[in-house]
């Protein structure tokens, strides 16, 4: 059992990125602007021309927890786990969880780098693990 | 907002508990009725109302305006955001009796956590089945759901951690402040006979050897999860006058919202620890006409330690970075410069989403709390990130 994300048309690419192994974040095509969560449209020109461009997945992280109490039964058996705001390279940040370490080695500051997390046959997220 | 224009003239309550027999909309009656009784003022007069929005508040005021008999309402709206719109209920309440669109407006909230709602609680709900939980599409919690990102002590705790980061806190000195923060608000809850902690101590011992629930914020880090409900009651500052000789005037009240600061949402968008403007934190003051050595008393939203030690710097009180170290210095208690959280707060009195934070500070300024601050004249009732109010007497 798994929670996974509610899709829209505008967050759909997002979702059908990750399950081919890619992160992408929305784009601008007028100003260049990088929004995400996606937008409707552009917050810095008001552009409607929003596209999708695929990023490097590395990045840092900007700021975490470790979760030693689920607050929902789809977690208890993950316990403990790391959940970071990880700031891409590109700019963006997003939230994720970091795999690959043990949760107490987690840091701020600590470069980390994309993987793609298969919870159930139609739904990747990405995530992060230590960048080595 | 004009200050002093309208006024509280009412407050009520019921018990807190962690489990009460009444549910939401009987306990929501129970309170609006001994605010209305305490102010002086036939329910049946009531015309506005104002209230938390759902899924928070679940108790609708049509549900109230039925169960009360109230005749008509002029004026009733909602603010969102949960706690966080402690501040905006009395900014719609005062701008309604200023605008003349209402004479006397009941503000409420109802909690009846005991029959769900409770994030402490990994519980299967009866009768739920292994499938996938699909995140409801509102406000990119698809975003933070999916994670295990799902309640607001998980979100707090990243930001306590940014915190400690940024201003070079060891994570024994984020301990040390934390832990003064609810040792002290403990010891207020102690001598406030309608605390839900009023007869459990809390030492260091205890407060440090708690779990970790979402690191860095241990077990008493976090609010209490109850059953409850707060009301009170506003109306002009003249018809105050007429009812009562000591009503709480209303100095100001604002809200504050910008982009990727809606509280419980997912922030990806400038520097997480600047939830409450500074801007709006100035307007704040400056439509009361106060400044910030005039505030007697605060009462800081705290669903965390956390956010009591953060708004401590928002509103001013310390500079950026240095509340850590205010709170260490002086503390919060009773007899330090601002007496913080007096009625112990969400982590001692109860969780009435900020609500029984303006009643204490009502009680404050009328000079009849348990933990009576000497001569408190003005008074600063606030949220981390979306409104507050600026009483006075």
């Amino acid at each position: 059992m798994a929670v996974v994300p509610g899709m829209t048309e505008l967050t759909a690419p997002y979702w059908e990125a990750a399950r081919e192994g890619r992160l992408v974040i929305q784009e601008c095509r007028s100003c260049g602007q990088l929004s995400h969560p996606p937008l409707p449209a552009c917050p810095r020109c008001h552009g409607r021309g929003l596209g999708w461009r695929e990023v490097s997945g590395t990045g840092t992280v900007y700021t975490y927890t470790v979760v030693r109490h689920p607050t929902h039964f789809a977690f208890a058996d993950q316990i403990p786990y790391a959940i970071a705001l990880v700031e891409l390279a590109e700019g963006p940040w997003l939230i994720t969880g970091i795999t690959g370490c043990p949760p107490d080695e987690v840091r701020a500051g600590m470069p980390v780098r994309a993987v793609f997390r298969e919870v159930t046959d139609g739904v990747t997220l990405p995530c992060f693990e230590p960048a080595p | 907002m004009i200050a002093r224009a309208a006024a509280i003239a009412g407050i009520g309550q019921t018990a807190y508990a962690k489990a009460l027999p009444p549910a939401a909309w009987e306990l929501a009656v129970e309170a609006v009725l001994a605010a209305c009784a305490d102010a002086g003022v036939d329910v049946a007069d009531v015309d506005g109302m104002c209230r938390f929005t759902a899924p928070f508040e679940t108790v609708s005021e049509a549900m109230l305006v039925r169960a009360l008999g109230i005749r008509e309402l002029s004026f009733f709206a909602q603010a969102p955001h949960g706690g966080e719109a402690l501040g905006a209920v009395v900014a719609h309440a005062a701008a309604a009796v200023s605008a003349g669109l209402a004479n006397v407006v009941v503000v409420y909230r109802a909690l009846s956590q005991s029959r769900g709602g409770r994030f402490g609680r990994a519980d299967r709900g009866a009768g739920e089945s292994a499938a996938d939980i699909v995140v409801p599409e509102q406000d990119n919690l698809s975003f933070a759901w999916p994670y295990g990102l799902m309640s607001p002590g998980q979100l707090f705790a990243l930001w306590a951690r940014r915190y400690a980061t940024v201003h070079g806190l060891t994570d024994e000195d984020l301990t040390r402040t934390l832990g003064t923060i609810a040792i002290t608000q403990r010891q207020y809850a102690n001598s406030n006979p309608a605390a839900m902690m009023r007869d459990r101590k809390l030492d260091w011992e205890t407060y440090q050897n708690a779990r970790m629930i979402s690191e860095p914020l241990r077990l008493f880090d976090l609010c209490l999860e109850n059953d409850g409900a707060c009301a009170f009651v506003v109306t002009s500052a003249e018809r105050a006058r007429a009812l009562r000789d000591d009503p709480v005037y209303v100095l100001s009240a604002t809200q504050t919202l910008s982009p990727y600061r809606e509280p419980m949402g997912i922030y990806t968008g400038g520097e997480m620890l600047e939830l409450f403007p500074p801007a709006a934190a100035d307007r704040l003051f400056s439509q009361a006409g106060v400044s910030r050595k005039d505030i007697d008393v605060a009462e800081l939203y705290d669903a965390t330690s956390y956010m009591t030690l953060r708004s401590l710097e928002s509103y001013g009180f310390a500079a950026d970075g240095a509340g850590w170290r205010y709170v260490l210095d002086h503390g919060t208690g009773p007899d330090s410069p601002l007496p913080v959280n007096t009625h112990g707060g969400h982590l001692s009195e109860a969780y009435l989403h900020g609500m029984n934070g303006i009643l204490e500070a009502v009680r404050q300024l009328r000079g009849t709390a348990c933990n009576q601050v000497a001569g408190a004249e003005v008074a600063l009732v606030g949220a981390p990130a979306g409104s507050a109010t600026i009483l006075a007497r």
